[in-house]
């Protein structure tokens, strides 16, 4: 084998790890591993790789951005963490905006998931 | 004719790239990397309950004996000698937390720039300006790795590494698996340093040190 990292990444980019994947995530008792605990560095690698791509191939679609992003490392590593620093301030601005001050110096939370 | 040739290399080149993906898919789902060596077969594994209790006695009693050296400096008490010898490793941390600072910096403008697909020659800006930086940031690295390698942590995790080495490497005998070393002077003393240092590189994929 040349360089199992290499492969390890070419493989969690291929359509076959991400179909697979995608039915882990949404059929219970689908595999990835024959281990379910325990997990090794390389299947703990192979797992955020598994993620990283299913998130970009999301964003191709929905979000159209570039196809390039699939290239090199360099690329899909700053696309995700781009995103994370993006969808945090998304999500900080709206938390904002569920605490309502209806009378100054008191603020309401809603309860959450009620 | 040609053309004919061209399409037969590339089908024995994808043929030849699945069967390299193939393999590492069973190795993922295993935990197990098989080798060959001189005709013979070993592999490594991730070590099992016993054999990590056995990993942990080992590593606490070398770390008694590291403890009990004087010639053996921990890392703090390492950096402070040098320092008094004029090398000051806290500014080689500065170096590398500031390129990291910048790295991050360029990647999120990276990020941005590909997700308004802004074009290639722009990507590849950011590209260079990224490899630029880590190539800088490795040289530091590298310093550092190479001034504190002697002090006690890492002769610690260097110990670990040949232990977990030690107890994950198995070779195939009558068609089955089994333990290569029995015992932990046997390792030390073997000659074929060409399987050792194969067995480590693969065994530090599968465990964490």
């Amino acid at each position: 084998m040349n360089n199992i990292y290499d492969n390890l990444i070419e493989l969690a980019k291929s359509i076959h790890s991400q179909n697979l994947f995608t039915a882990a995530k949404e059929i219970n008792g689908i595999r990835l591993f024959k281990n379910i605990f325990d997990f090794s560095r390389l299947q703990e690698i192979y797992l955020s790789y598994l993620y990283t791509f299913d998130t970009i191939n999301q964003d191709m679609v929905i979000d159209k951005i570039s196809e390039h992003v699939l290239d090199d490392k360099i690329y899909w590593d700053a696309y995700m963490l781009w995103k994370r620093k993006h969808t945090n301030k998304t999500e900080n601005k709206d938390n904002n905006k569920k605490d309502l001050k209806l009378i100054p110096g008191k603020t309401i939370k809603f309860p959450k998931g009620s | 004719m040609v053309d004919r040739l061209n399409d037969a290399e590339k089908i024995v080149k994808d043929m030849e790239k699945e069967t390299e993906l193939s393999k590492v898919e069973e190795l993922i789902k295993e935990n197990k990397i098989s080798f060959e060596k001189q005709g013979k077969q070993y592999r490594v594994r991730l070590l099992n309950l016993s054999e990590k209790e056995e990993l942990d006695m080992l590593r606490r009693k070398k770390f008694g004996q590291l403890i009990k050296d004087k010639d053996i400096l921990l890392e703090k008490e390492l950096i402070a000698t040098y320092l008094e010898r004029g090398i000051n490793i806290s500014e080689i941390d500065d170096q590398i937390k500031k390129l990291d600072v910048e790295d991050i910096d360029v990647q999120i403008k990276l990020g941005e720039s590909l997700s308004k697909n802004e074009g290639e020659t722009i990507f590849k800006g950011y590209k260079d300006q990224i490899q630029d930086l880590r190539t800088q940031k490795q040289v530091l690295r590298a310093q550092k790795i190479l001034l504190l390698e002697f002090c006690l942590e890492n002769q610690l995790l260097n110990y670990v590494a040949q232990i977990i080495t030690y107890l994950s490497l198995d070779e195939l005998k009558d068609d089955k698996w089994q333990r290569m070393f029995l015992s932990l002077e046997d390792f030390q003393n073997y000659k074929d340093e060409s399987i050792i240092n194969k067995a480590g590189e693969y065994s530090m994929l599968l465990q964490y040190l």
